[in-house]
């Protein structure tokens, strides 16, 4: 369903990315593991149409060119994203927020239906309706913003390291609603720092390394790939490998 | 009795500031333009009622029916074609906000010259509704009264479809955060135009409504630009509630102490609540947490 190829980003002279390539079938989860650094945030902004590309890419969805649109109306095309830091809009409350998650035209209609479906993944949400987001914990907040993102009647949901700064119980929280937010027909991209929990519940992985593919395969091939168990989930090195600090 | 000598004049003026400061605060918290045009804008209005009464023996409200559309397309146009340019060339929030109050503090000189040609510098002021009533013991003009029942509606209006309405959320997210806000699908280039123009509507109506009781001349601008600061600052940034419970304090504030002290002594008491409220709430009366 989302293409892409030869994407490259530049801040200034700094290249974040060079020459991406990337692509999500229908009801796949995705993950993309890379170091703080790696281009990974900047990835996901440009598909969201927060970053313009530079011409010469290739940023398809569902079979359309993308890549000029801006960011309010790739919305409705069917691609949200809870951001780096989850953009919640903290002075309003969680009713207002997820109200706000259902203006785009595409989710207009099924709006009462798809806040039962999100208070039904979050049920902790219900009774906090009309408390101000910024006063709830980070793992509360977390749910705002997915849940926001899910008003919005995505088809492809993208997600920025949804599990920063969150207690192992909520973490686990947060993945086991990814399953069931691709069980119920939505398409995932996720960028994670917790890798172990990502390779669980991905179907496939990409590597990015300064901002290049470096690797992509099946979560299982990658959860057996003694670089991926060194560099992302924290086995020991092979004995004669030489140590470094 | 001296309660009510203060109270309702109070309320009044208060009135007054308050909703002059709900255009500046929408301008500046959701289309990030810090307007320094902004008071004679609301001069501009009070003139145009001014010559639509005496020339064409229109009413003022009759004109508030003409100058509020005609305010919401100008401001409209300014900042579709200057201003959202100027948006979009900034780098940061701080370099929009110095490109912002420059070209508005251009602004303000082109409309004070053109009214400066029309009218001179004289004062002027017609009668309107200038009927004494007596009201809880005070006596009150009419226009006065009308005034004050105008500014409360349009105030509550506003609240209400600020915090009732899908697009008044929208507009909130706008002014909380932007990024977020396109995330969402709201177009907030769009948003921030219409935010401006509104804001822009809104000052017409004090401009018009203040043009029946006061005394007004083409280079006073800047008192109303500064009041509204004032008054936005004191409510905090963006914050359509505060706006309007610091206007109302402000003009019961100022009218006790040119009541009780000494008339010349407002403009010291303006800035002793200013600096008052700021010292006890920096983000101002309804702000934010600073972040
Ligand atoms: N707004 C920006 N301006 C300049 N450089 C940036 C900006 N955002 C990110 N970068 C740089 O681009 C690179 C990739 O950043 P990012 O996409 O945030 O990486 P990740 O999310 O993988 O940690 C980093 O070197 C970062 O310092
Ligand atoms: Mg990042």
């Amino acid at each position: 369903m989302l293409e892409i190829s030869a994407l490259s980003h530049f801040y200034g002279k700094h290249q974040a990315l060079a020459e991406i390539a990337l692509d999500i079938a229908s009801g796949e989860i995705v993950a993309i593991l890379g170091a703080n650094g790696a281009g990974k945030s900047t990835l996901l902004k440009m598909i969201a149409g927060l970053i313009k590309p530079a011409p010469g890419l290739t940023l398809r969805f569902e079979g359309a060119d993308i890549a000029e649109l801006p960011a309010h109306l790739i919305v409705e095309r069917g691609i949200a994203l809870v951001p780096e830091g989850r953009g919640i809009f903290g002075e309003l409350t969680v009713a207002e927020n997820l109200q706000l998650g259902a203006y785009p035209a595409r989710a207009r209609a099924s709006e009462a239906d798809r806040l039962a479906k999100v208070l039904a993944l979050f049920p902790r949400l219900t009774e906090r309706m009309t408390q101000a987001v910024r006063t709830m914990s980070g793992g509360e907040q977390q749910m705002v913003a997915i849940g926001r993102a899910l008003m919005s009647n995505p088809t492809l949901l993208l997600l920025d390291e949804p599990s920063l700064g969150l207690s192992p119980l909520l973490s686990r929280e947060v993945f086991r609603a990814l399953k069931q937010i691709r069980e119920s027909g939505v398409s995932v991209l996720l960028v994670e720092q917790n890798a172990r929990a990502s390779l669980d519940i991905a179907d496939r992985v990409y590597l990015i390394e300064s901002g290049r593919n470096a690797g992509s395969g099946s979560a299982g091939e990658m959860k057996n790939n003694p670089d991926i168990q060194r560099a992302y989930l924290g086995k020991a090195r092979a004995p004669s490998s030489p140590s470094q600090p | 009795m001296l309660l009510f000598d203060i109270a309702l004049p109070g309320l009044v003026l208060g009135g007054m500031y308050a909703l002059i400061a709900l255009g500046l605060t929408l301008q500046y918290g959701v289309a990030r333009i810090m307007n320094l045009s902004y008071g004679e804008s609301l001069v501009a209005a009070a003139f145009g009622a001014l010559s639509l009464y005496t020339g064409l023996g229109l009413s003022p409200l009759m004109a508030l029916l003409l100058a509020v559309p005609c305010a919401v397309l100008i401001n409209w146009l300014l900042y579709r074609f200057l201003l959202e340019r100027l948006m979009r060339r900034g780098k940061d929030r701080g370099a929009q906000e110095i490109d912002s109050i420059l070209v508005t503090f251009g602004v303000l000189f082109v409309i004070q010259g053109i009214m400066l040609i029309a009218f001179g510098g004289q004062y002027y002021s017609y009668s309107y509704l200038s009927i004494p009533v007596v009201v809880l013991g005070t006596t009150l003009a009419v226009n006065r009264l009308v005034a004050l029942l105008f500014a409360a509606a349009i105030g509550i209006a506003v609240y209400l479809a600020l915090t009732r309405t899908r697009v008044g959320t929208a507009v909130r997210a706008v002014a909380v955060d932007a990024n977020a806000a396109r995330l969402v699908g709201i177009d907030v280039a769009a948003m921030s135009g219409l935010t401006f123009a509104f804001g822009g509507g809104l000052v017409a109506i004090g401009g018009v409504l203040i043009s029946m009781f006061l005394t007004f001349n083409a280079s006073m601008g800047v008192i109303f630009t500064m009041k509204a600061l004032v008054v936005v600052i004191m409510g905090g940034v963006g914050n359509v509630l505060g706006a309007l419970v610091a206007g109302l304090m402000l003009g019961v504030v100022e009218t006790a102490v040119a009541r009780l002290v000494d008339p010349g002594l407002t403009l010291a008491a303006t800035y002793a609540l200013f600096l008052g409220v700021l010292l006890i709430k920096p983000t101002g009366l309804f702000g934010r947490a600073a972040s």
